[in-house]
């Protein structure tokens, strides 16, 4: 199955275990969604628990907090990430910061949905990747799969987390892929990147939709790579990171967020900071520039195959 | 024989509610003069807003949850909060229910239905609207309140909150305080209609009260409370009230109000309160300097008791970040401790 259809049928799993699990957001119950995650679901399990909201992103995180606060364990759909600014408030001073300031009196367990990334010629405010604005927020558990295997193994982990999850997904890659997606439930453990393919000139770290363009970039051009996806955002596998920077001494970061305090900023501090005796150059980062996200120019601005394989080169010919 | 012992139980409410109202203008008193002396960070006085409290927490029942803002100490001291956890949270000791963590103001209260409270104004509201979806969705007893203060009724979490509790039909009460001024805008400025009639428009129904005189904010609040409880949907319940002191110990209100209610005067909830009880024939001023002075010896007693209690540990900054404690805090941890 494709991502949509492993997170979809995820969600079915979840429900059909747990009555407190509630879907809550715009047009995804009659409309199954605006990329039809939740297709077939309110007909399934009725309006009370895949419930179509009035249009207000900050109305419906907020009303996801009140249930989780209360014993339900809310999925909200943002149903772009674009759209979240309004909620900002609630994420930031409501759902992440409940734990802290009830000292774990009242908790927000809950899973924010949400699409983001390119790909899909959804111009400025259809293909943002606004994942720093979270990861810089001490509360929140940020992830995101790559593909069906992940997705569904994330999100079942995710909902049984018992901390307010944001829970990225690369809209890009929704149909790119199908894999076979085991029926039963399992976990893709939090907090746990994955080796992609094992190599040893150099680290690659990336994560949601630049994971199959760097595999498929590596592939191609048979660099001996060792591809590092991140899976969890917040908080980073510093281990898996380290033991393959240790070994390899070349490191680039490849996302398709904007450069200036990009998770490849915060990835190459760490490196930095704990073990620059093992770098053999300079660490690179390849991302989106410092841009608005353009409509037709949408593959200057994604990373590629060409500005990928320039730092490949600098990073292997650097003395 | 039940309407006589209905009159003693409405008697005995109305007393004990003026009780709460004394108490907890003693307490704001003797919070305002320690923030001078240095001895408490900050406070937002309560002062004035007394009897729209009390007056809606008379009609509540114990099942009803309150997503309460940072000015509503007299309806917690009504509910039942002991002293001693509002005082430990104003010091930010080590017993303070939330470690110290958030400036004073800003209680927590789980255990006697209150669900706490972020300094953002209307962020709560949302919340109020899921709460109650779950209390129907579990079948639960009870309704859901948010308060607010007239500054709120501009936000876009009231309108959203407003809107989405009428269209799913949830048992939420709206309750503004309107004390007339957010920090130093008066209402007028905030908005161009009357807050309570802002219900109409979201399809709910509005009441307004005399937030200044509890018994008179009773009756309304009742009609608003029993509204809400028979499952006809939610209210917004506006309650005309004055704020006495500052918005907080760090602003100086001369300076944009020439107009502020002085402690005791004609307009002060609490004699226009006492009065009414008085000539309802429940209290006389036998009653009322008995429970003043009680107040005074019970908070001062409280106050220096709590006052002594020390700092949280420091270790404590560290917890209950995630359910799970994260590499990075311990390392953070390990390097400022």
């Amino acid at each position: 199955m494709n991502m949509v259809q492993a997170i979809n049928s995820t969600l079915d799993m979840k429900m059909a275990a747990d009555d407190s699990i509630i879907l809550l957001g715009e047009d995804i119950g009659k409309d199954g969604g605006v990329f039809r995650v939740t297709d077939g679901l309110q007909s399934k399990y009725g309006q009370q628990r895949v419930i179509d909201t009035p249009l207000t992103e900050l109305g419906i995180v907020g009303m996801a907090i009140g249930m989780a606060v209360y014993g339900l364990k809310p999925v909200p759909e943002i149903q772009f990430q674009d759209f979240i600014y309004t909620a900002m408030d609630q994420i930031i001073n409501q759902m992440a910061k409940m734990r802290y300031r009830t000292a774990g009196k009242i908790t927000v367990p809950l899973v924010l949905r949400t699409p983001y990334g390119g790909g899909i010629r959804g111009g400025l405010y259809h293909s943002q990747s606004g994942e720093s604005y979270f990861v810089h927020t001490a509360g929140l558990t940020v992830v995101t799969p790559s593909n069906p295997y992940d997705a569904k193994g994330l999100l079942s982990a995710s909902l049984d987390l018992g901390d307010p999850v944001i829970f990225l997904e690369p809209k890009k890659l929704y149909r790119f892929q199908k894999m076979d997606v085991p029926d039963e439930d399992y976990k893709v453990q939090i907090g746990k990147a994955r080796k992609v393919r094992e190599g040893d000139s150099i680290t690659i770290i990336t994560y949601g939709s630049m994971v199959p363009t760097v595999a498929a970039v590596v592939e191609k051009n048979k660099v001996d790579a060792d591809v590092i996806d991140l899976i969890t955002l917040s908080p980073l596998d510093i281990d898996a990171i380290s033991a393959s920077v240790k070994k390899t001494g070349r490191v680039m970061i490849v996302h398709e967020a904007p450069r200036t305090l990009g998770m490849g900023a915060e990835i190459s501090a760490m490196i930095s900071e704990r073990m620059i005796e093992y770098l053999y150059a300079p660490i690179l980062r390849v991302t989106g520039p410092d841009t608005p996200f353009p409509y037709r120019l949408e593959d200057t601005y994604l990373p590629n195959e060409k500005r990928i394989m320039d730092a490949v080169d600098k990073l292997l010919k650097f003395r | 024989m039940t309407e006589v012992i209905n009159e003693q139980v409405e008697k005995e409410k109305h007393i004990r509610g003026f009780g709460a109202m004394i108490l907890s203008r003693t307490l704001d008193k003797k919070i305002i003069t320690a923030q001078r002396q240095g001895r408490v960070g900050f406070y937002t006085p309560t002062m004035g807003q007394e009897a729209a409290q009390i007056g809606l927490s008379m009609a509540l029942s114990k099942d009803d949850l309150l997503y309460e803002y940072y000015r509503d100490v007299p309806m917690m001291l009504h509910r039942g909060v002991p002293l001693e956890i509002i005082l430990n949270q104003v010091f930010g000791n080590r017993d303070d229910l939330a470690k110290g963590r958030q400036m004073p103001s800003h209680l927590v209260a789980r255990d006697y239905n209150f669900m706490s409270v972020p300094s953002p104004v209307a962020t709560n509201l949302p919340l109020a609207v899921g709460t109650a979806f779950a209390k129907v969705y579990r079948h639960e007893p009870g309704i859901v309140v948010a308060s607010f203060g007239d500054g709120s009724s501009s936000t876009p979490d009231f309108h959203s909150a407003m809107n989405m509790a009428a269209v799913f039909n949830l048992p939420v009460l709206f309750f503004c305080e309107n004390n007339g001024l957010a920090i130093s805008l008066p209402v007028e400025k905030q908005t161009k209609t009357e807050i309570w009639k802002k219900a109409e428009a979201y399809g709910m129904a509005g009441f307004k009260a005399d937030g200044n005189n509890m018994v008179e904010m009773y009756k309304v609040a009742q009609q608003a409370v029993d509204h809400v409880r028979s499952g006809k949907g939610p209210a917004l319940l506006e309650a005309r009230c004055f704020r006495m002191g500052p918005h907080s110990t760090s602003d100086d209100p001369t300076k944009y109000e020439s107009d502020i209610v002085q402690d005791g005067s004609d307009r002060d909830p609490i004699v226009v309160t006492q009065n009414a009880l008085k000539a309802m024939g429940l209290i006389n001023d036998q009653l009322v300097d008995k429970v003043k002075s009680e107040s005074v010896r019970i908070v001062n007693e409280k106050f220096d008791q709590q006052e002594k209690i020390p700092a949280p540990d420091p270790e404590t900054m560290f917890q209950d970040i995630y359910k799970n404690e994260t590499w990075i805090i311990k390392e953070e941890k390990g390097e400022i401790l």
